[in-house]
Order: structure tokens, then sequence, then C-alpha cells
């Protein structure tokens, strides 16, 4: 029995290092993908990876690129950093990615990073918004997202026509969130709007009202919240409860206008989200033909109209790679970056161009995404009216 | 002033869902003495087990509650019968392993059936706030609580007043006495272990309906169930109701006063305190049973 | 006697492994498998010989890699200044937890365990001007040897042996010891060990502090290896983890948790290869509760009876 335990076990190891490769020169192009396929945030991860695969078919319906078809090889980072960097160094290592799109997260992201350097292999972020991830010298990261700071300027032109007098924070005890009080913070401050209280919320938790009633003693007229979809459903129901009269504004793009009204119904009634895409209306987005065949094609493929908000940023990130191994001319890890540096190219959120980031002689890659605002009127969502020319 | 007033009954409210889910897990841990870490399993089982129902199937709410209940019991039964009943003469660590699995399994069969993306659950009752003075408080959250207190009269009914309940006590009391007198000890730990998993199944079906149904919100729940077996002391249904209550509220205060960020904070500090001054739980006056 | 051939042939292996490992994705295994070996052995000395379970250890492991990080990061401490203080603070913890929890036996040492690990976690969280919050501590300096970084993967990978070996030799002399004999006694009949005058608080407060003193260890090796700290080293799957491998791979005793932490380090890693992402989770599940029912004292005691039915 020992034996045969232990002859198993030397099996597996070897199993697990002599898988044959191939080395055939059309094979297909392999693309590594890294997100939270399981755990609390499973939904948005999947979203991210539906719209991956969308972009993968529709390049490979177009000749592929370079005359090579492209393959995505999806691991699942189960929202934990030492997953992320285990999965990383499997894509890299075992599967011999020459680029990845990952980690949505911002803790998975960070964490995945070393291997990056490590090995020498690009990765372009898709969600992450926190600072440091373009900050921290590590020259093979490029970022489509917008960090917080981004997003704070992006609202600063609308702060006054929305009326903001006195903002109170309520967001999720992340990174993600952590970071945006901060960055939308100082962006009020500069701008003279009197801030409040910050109060946080556990990613998991489902109760809001402790907070909420803080919130309300507070006499605000703005209430920022930033976290994901469920969790805003939660905190409007239970504001709804609780009679809070105020203005709510989300942030980070995660709140996914459609679900909201669905699940929270009148309670979502008159609040504005930033967003960074808006399948209600792709003909307003920079690229109007490619947004809406994007919607067209989600729709087409049964996914959730919810998920939109979230999985453009899946073809955006494979889409920048592509594009990249194009210009590059072969899929080796390097010259994929140095392309990434040239890329200049239009996606579903807009123009994608990377600019110096962090500290000199290591920057990493930054895009400047665009923006929107929408607010949720009459049960549809809607342009707000000071953005209807 | 009114900020307290509003604390307070958001606390009960939370605790008298709480008290629900610690209630099952004191009869299955406290009585059984398996370590059910699927026990939030079971909770989200009948959160997505209504949500089947009243989506799917479009049964009528209550018809779909008690649905998701039933289908608690029988899941728990078939748990006990295939996996617990063969292991029962092995180590209580064992038997935690073993539930651990479960408790991955159901939840990842979940994720792939439903997907993660979170479901709201309709609910036929108002949303508008009822109001009472500075406090408020809605409707349907009043229906969990009165729910959660019918269920709870009804076990403790079942426990104590019943021939069933009677059994159930000797047989964790002492088997082999409750063998010798005629007890069918493989049934009763069957209906045991069918029943906590129900009552975690109601506290799921009526929660589903007031926050929303995803693959993991049983991790928590099982986590606060835990806590609140242990201030109320194993087995003892009462001191699980008071523990939920309490533990509820403690966490509101705690958000409300202290920080939001320490909000679960409080409840772990108590339970050290709790158990540092009085460990066999809160409200034990006598020796416990099983 | 085929015993020792196998066990001596696996040593050699273990020792030459960069060499003959085909890939450094298996290396990276390895030492992931390595730090929870130590994991592994420090929880059961716990579990295995004094019967307490702990659930909250990952607290342990959680306070060591921060300890070490921090101490490296903000003071540029040398690495090996930092293991050791890593290693003492996450003692001092496990001190707090067995003199707090003096009294207490069985689901109640449990839930304080439980509780400390949470409160912990929400302190790394929160305490923003200390642990950076969910941020997490970015850039943790790898281990320097004289003129030499650890950087390379066999140099760590000899570095986490090293550590896992001095484990176990560690787990070993305790055991056998005055000491392991009465903490064996205390688990089998706390009430007869007092009676021959066994202390139970001052053996079960030691078991403590070297398990939480080990686990801390392992914290480090964690934080300088993938660089990068951050509140998820509480996760509560942590915990879970480490219990799966001490009771499956034979709780008390010294082969069990090793092999149950190479196992099961290398489940998820072979299952990402194996299965399609949407299952992988569900087949660990299925696969722990077959390997539970099959198997239930665990793979090392389950061998050790079969051979011993064998003889006769």
């Amino acid at each position: 029995m020992l034996t045969r335990a232990l002859a198993t076990f030397v099996v597996v190891l070897l199993a697990l290092g002599v898988a044959p490769t191939t080395g055939d020169a059309q094979a297909p192009i392999k693309i590594g993908v890294i997100q939270p396929l399981s755990g609390p945030v499973a939904a948005s991860g999947n979203y991210v990876r539906m719209g991956a695969e969308i972009a993968r078919d529709w390049l490979n319906a177009h000749g592929g690129v370079n005359g090579r078809k492209i393959e995505l090889v999806i691991e699942d980072n189960k929202s934990d950093p030492k997953e992320a960097a285990s999965a990383a160094e499997k894509l890299i290592v075992r599967d011999k990615v020459p680029a990845i799109m990952g980690a949505w997260g911002s803790s998975m992201t960070l964490a995945a990073m070393p291997k990056l350097e490590e090995y020498g292999v690009p990765m372009v972020v898709e969600t992450s918004s926190a600072a440091s991830v373009t900050k921290r010298g590590n020259p093979w990261v490029f970022r489509i997202s917008p960090p917080s700071e981004m997003e704070a300027l992006g609202l600063e032109q609308y702060v006054d026509k929305l009326g903001v007098k006195k903002a109170d924070f309520l967001a999720v005890n992340t990174d993600w969130g952590r970071g945006a009080i901060q960055a939308f913070g100082d962006m009020l401050k500069k701008r003279g709007v009197q801030v409040g209280v910050s109060e946080f919320m556990e990613q998991s938790a489902t109760d809001m009202n402790a907070q909420l009633t803080k919130i309300k003693g507070t006499g605000g007229d703005t209430l920022f919240l930033t976290t994901a979809v469920e969790q805003i459903t939660l905190v409007l129901r239970q504001g709804q409860e609780q009679r809070l009269q105020r203005k709510v504004i989300t942030t980070g793009g995660s709140s996914s206008p459609t679900q909201l009204i669905k699940q929270a119904g009148a309670a979502a009634e008159g609040s504005y989200h930033i967003v960074f895409f808006m399948p209600w209306f792709p003909e307003a987005m920079p690229d109007g033909k490619l947004a809406k065949a994007f919607v067209e094609e989600w729709n087409k493929r049964g996914h959730p109209f919810e998920g939109l908000t979230e999985g453009f940023r899946g073809h955006d990130g494979i889409a920048t790679i592509a594009e990249a191994v194009k210009l590059a001319g072969k899929d080796e890890p390097k010259a994929i970056r140095d392309a990434l540096w040239k890329v200049s190219f239009t996606g579903v959120n807009g123009p994608i161009k990377f600019d110096k980031d962090g500290p000199a002689g290591k920057e990493s890659g930054q895009s400047k995404p665009s923006i929107f605002v929408v607010q949720v009127r009459d049960g549809k969502v809607a342009l707000p009216d000071f953005l209807k020319k | 002033m009114e900020q307290l007033l509003q604390h307070l009954v958001n606390g009960l409210v939370l605790g008298g869902t709480y008290a629900l889910l610690g209630i099952g897990l004191t009869l299955i841990f406290g009585l059984m003495s398996v370590v059910n870490f699927a026990h939030g399993e079971f909770y989200t089982l009948g959160a997505y087990a209504t949500f089947g129902a009243l989506a799917l199937a479009g049964l009528p709410f209550f018809l779909a509650l008690a649905a998701a209940i039933v289908l608690g019991a029988l899941v728990g039964a078939l748990c006990e019968r295939t996996l617990l009943r063969p292991l029962r003469r092995e180590s209580i660590d064992t038997v935690m392993l073993v539930m651990i699995g479960v408790w991955i399994a159901m939840q990842n069969t979940e994720l792939l059936v439903w997907g993660g993306v979170a479901r709201s659950i309709p609910h036929p009752f108002p949303t508008a706030p009822l109001t009472l003075g500075p406090l408020n408080i809605a409707p349907v959250r009043l229906f969990v609580v009165a729910a959660a207190a019918a269920l709870i009269g009804a076990s403790w009914l079942l426990i104590q007043r019943t021939r069933l309940g009677t059994a159930m006590r000797a047989t964790f009391q002492d088997r082999d006495t409750a063998a010798l007198m005629g007890v069918p000890i493989g049934q009763i730990h069957t209906i045991t272990f069918a029943f906590g998993s129900a009552l975690a199944a109601a506290a799921g079906a009526l929660l589903g309906p007031v926050f929303l149904a995803y693959p993991s919100m049983g991790d928590l729940a099982s986590l606060k169930a835990f806590s609140v077996v242990i201030l109320g002391g194993l087995g003892n249904l009462a001191g699980a109701t008071l523990g939920g209550l309490l533990l509820g509220v403690a966490e509101e205060l705690g958000a409300g006063y202290v920080s939001s960020g320490y909000r679960d904070a409080v409840g772990f500090v108590a339970i050290i305190l709790v158990l540092l001054f009085r460990p066999a739980g809160l409200f034990a006056r006598a020796e416990r049973v099983g | 006697m085929i015993v020792r051939v196998l066990l001596a042939v696996a040593a050699l292996a273990l020792v030459t492994a960069p060499a003959w490992l085909v890939s450094p994705y298996h290396l990276h295994v390895l030492i992931m498998a390595g730090i929870f070996t130590i994991l592994a052995l420090s929880l059961n000395l716990l579990l295995g010989y004094t019967g307490q379970l702990s659930l909250g250890h990952a607290a342990f492991f959680g306070i060591g890699a921060y300890t070490s990080a921090l101490l490296a990061l903000k003071l540029d401490w040398s690495f090996w200044l930092a293991l050791p203080s890593a290693a003492v603070t996450a003692g001092f913890a496990g001190w707090a937890i067995g003199r707090l929890a003096l009294k207490l036996r069985g689901a109640y040492f449990v839930l304080v365990t439980i509780s400390f690990a949470g409160v912990i976690s929400l302190v790394s969280i929160n305490w923003m001007e200390l642990t950076n919050g969910p941020l997490g501590l970015p850039g943790v300096p790898p281990p320097e040897l004289g003129p030499w970084t650890l950087r390379t993967k066999p140099a760590y990978y000899y570095l986490v042996l090293a550590g896992a070996a001095l484990t176990y030799l560690v787990c070993h002399r305790l055991v056998r010891s005055r000491i392991g004999r009465a903490l064996v006694a205390l688990r089998e009949n706390e009430p007869l060990a007092e009676s021959v005058g066994i202390d139970a608080t001052r053996y079960l407060v030691l078991a403590a502090v070297i398990s939480a003193a080990l686990a801390g260890i392992a914290g480090s090796l964690y934080a300088h290896y993938t660089r990068f700290v951050s509140p998820e080293v509480f996760l509560f799957s942590y915990t879970v983890t480490m219990v799966i491998m001490v009771i499956a791979g034979g709780q008390g005793t010294l082969v069990g948790p090793v092999i149950g932490a190479i196992l099961f380090t290398a489940l998820p890693e072979a299952l990402r290869e194996a299965v399609a992402w949407q299952w992988q989770m569900l087949a660990y599940g299925v696969v722990l509760i077959v390997l539970v029912f099959f198997l239930p004292r665990g793979i090392v005691p389950s061998v050790a009876r079969w051979r011993r039915s064998r003889a006769f």
C-alpha cells in the first residue's frame, strides 16, 4: 500500500513534468488569462472571461493574428493572491504563454507581478484600480483600466453640476474601496466640497444598517459608494428602508446599473454611476460601431446584459495584446512588451495608448481610459441632464 | 438617542436571523458532536431553493419557503445516511474533514448550477418601510423576525414536549441506555441532522429575499452560527436564541459606535470574553445535554 | 527494509530536486509544499499530540509573514534577523492564546482560536498605518547570504527544504522527549495525567508556543518567497487547508503531515492541469470526501495498519 501510494505520487509528479510540447510553426498564439472564476467575485471574473472569448473569436474569424489563431489559456485565481501567483507561474512556465491578461483584483495583480519580472513576460491589467500597480517600477505591467485618481479626475468637471456640497463615503474594505475614498476625497476637497464620514463594509457583509444610520446623521447631501453591484443593491435597499434621502454616486465601474435596477427597483432611482462602458447607448462610445457590435455579439451568446459593464474589459485586454503581437510580428514576450509601447488603437472603451508611469527607468504603462457618468431615471439608464446636449 | 434606538432595532432584527442559524447548529454540533462546516451551505441551499421555486416553478411565496425547508431536510437526511452514518465510529476530526469536503462540494456545485451572479429573490411585502417615530423598519424584516420566532418556538416544543424530542434528548445523553430502551438510534441521528439542516435552510429561505442569493453566502453564516452556539451553550436552544440576539445587537452597536471596519471583531471579542469568564456559555445553568 | 529504501530514495530525490525536475513551475510547487509542510507539522503538534484543534492557525502564519515583511521593509533588517523575530512574535501570540484558553478544551478552545484569528485578520485590514491594510506590502526583499541573493528558485528551495527538515527534527525530538510523552498523556486522559503530576496548563502553553513559532517561521519563508503580503494570509481557507493536510495525512504521526502537505499542495495544481477551471474546486471537494471515506484515520496510520495486518 505504501509502495503503491509512493508510486502513484511519483507518477503524478512525473506526469506534471513530462507533458509534451508542440513545436509547430502554425501553432496558435497563446494568451494567458487570470481571473477570479470562483469565490465571492466569481460573477465579475466570468464576465471578463466572456468578453475575452468574444475578442478571441472575432480575431480568429478575421484570420487570427499574423496568420495564426489566438488561444486563451484560462486560469482561476480563486480570489486569492497566492493562487494568482501560482497561476501566473503555471501559465508562463507550463503553457509558455508570451503574454497574460489579469488578474482583476489589485491584490491578485500585485501578487502576480513579481513573476512577470522573474520570467520577463508582459501582463495587461484590465480591472485593478490601485495606484501601486503601475508605480512599483515593474516594466512588464500595462494597465488599461483607470486608477482611482484618474476616475476622480474624470468626475471633477461635473461636481458643481451635480450639486455636491457635503459628501460621505461608504466603501468596501479592500484596496479598491480605500483607494477610491482617498482619491475622491482629495479631489472633492480641492474643489471646496466638505467631506463628512468615511464608512467601510467587509467584502462579504450583507447588513449595512449600522453604517447607514451613522451616515444619515451627518447631514450630507451626497453619498459616494464604492463596491460591487451586489453590495450596492443591498446598500440602496437598506438606505430606502431607513429613508436615507440623498444623492448616490457609485464609483469603480462595477455597479452594473441594469442589474441594480432589476434587483433594487425603486431604491436605485436617481442614482448616478461612473462607468467605463455604456451598453445602453453604445453609439455614444468613442467607436460607436465597435461598441454596438460588441453588445450585439454579447446578447447573441445569451450572456446576461448586466455583465457588459465589466465584460468589455476582457475584450479590450485581449485586443490590446493581439495588437501588440501584430506590431511585434512574433509571439515572443520581450518583443510583445516593446510593441505594447507602440500600441495605439480604439477598443470598446475608447482609445488605448500607454503613457509612462512610475519610477524612471522601469516605467509601467498606463493608458487613459474614457470615463462616463450615467443616471437611473424612471427605471432606465439615461445620460444625466447636464450631459444632454 | 434616535440613532441608538435604530441601532438596537437593527441589531434585534439581525440577531433574530443569527438565532435561527444557531439553533439548527446547536442541535447538530451540540447534540451530535458533528463539526458541521457545511451548515452554511444548507443556508445557501435554502435561499437558492426559494429562488428556484419562485422564479422557475412559479410557486407562491410561502409555498416556496416551505419547499425550501423540506429540501433542506431531505438533503440533510441524505447527507447523514450516506456520509455520516458510515463514519459514526470515527473521530470527531474525521467527520469534520468530511463536512469540509461537503462544504467545498456544495458551494462549487451551486456556483456551477446558478453561476456567480447574485440573485434577487422577489417577495410580496411592500418595500416602503414602516415608520414608528424616528425608527424605520422594512415589513419583510418584521416578517423574518416573526417567522424565525415561530420556527424557534416550534423547535422548542418539538424537543421538549414530544416523544420524538424526548427520544432525541435521550439518544444524545446516553446512547446505549436509549438503545436498550428501544429508541431507534440510527433514525434519531438522521432526523436530528435533517432537522438542523432544515432550520438552516429556513434561515436561508427567509433571508434570501432580504439580501441576495449568491454561492458564497454561507461562509460567514457558518462562522456566525458557531459563535452563537458557543455563546449559548452547546445543545441549548434557548441559549442559542438569546446568544443570537445578543450577537446581533453587539455587532450593530460596535459598528455604529466603535468602527464599521471592526464590526465583526466585536463579535469575536465578545466570544473570547464570554469563553474566558463563562466557558459553558452565557446561559448555562445546569449540565448541558450530550 | 523496503520502507527504509523507499524513504532513502524519496529523501535523495528531494535533495536533488532542482537537478532533475523538468520545470521551475514544479520547483515552485515543491517550495509551497515545503512551506505548508512546516505549517502542517506545527498544527500537528497541537492537534495530533495535545488533541486540541486550533482553527486559527493561519493567524500565527500571518503574524510571522507580516512581522518578517515589516522588519525587512521598514527597518531594513536582514532576513536572517527577520525570520527569528517572526518566530518569536508568533510564539508570543501562541503564548497569549495558550494562557487565554487555559481552561478551555474541545469546542471552546476551537472557537477562541477562530475568534483570535478573526480579530487579527481585521486588525491587519484596518490598521493602515502599520500594515498598509488591504493594499498589502509589496516588494518584500529576498534573503541575502553573504554576497549572494537567494532570489533564484533552487536557492530558495534549499532554504525551505532546510527549514522543513529542521522543523521535522524539532518535532521529532520534542515528541520523543519527556515533554512529548507528557503531551500524549494529556491527550489520552487528562485527569489521569494530572493526577500523576503533569501540569496540563504548562504543557499546553508550551505546545502552543512552539507550534505558533514554527508557523511564524513558515510565514516568514512565505513572505520572502512571494514578496507580497496582504491580509489574505489570514484567510480561513488557509487554516482549512492546513487542517486537511494534518488530518488526511494522519494526525499524531510525524510523517503524516508531511505527506498530507505535499499531497494537498500538489493536488490543486494537478487539478489545474487535469480539469477545466469550472470543475477544479468541485473535484477537490470530492477527492477530499473520498479520501476520508477510504482512509478515515489518515493516510499514514491506515498504511501502518495495513502493513501490520499483513504481517500475520
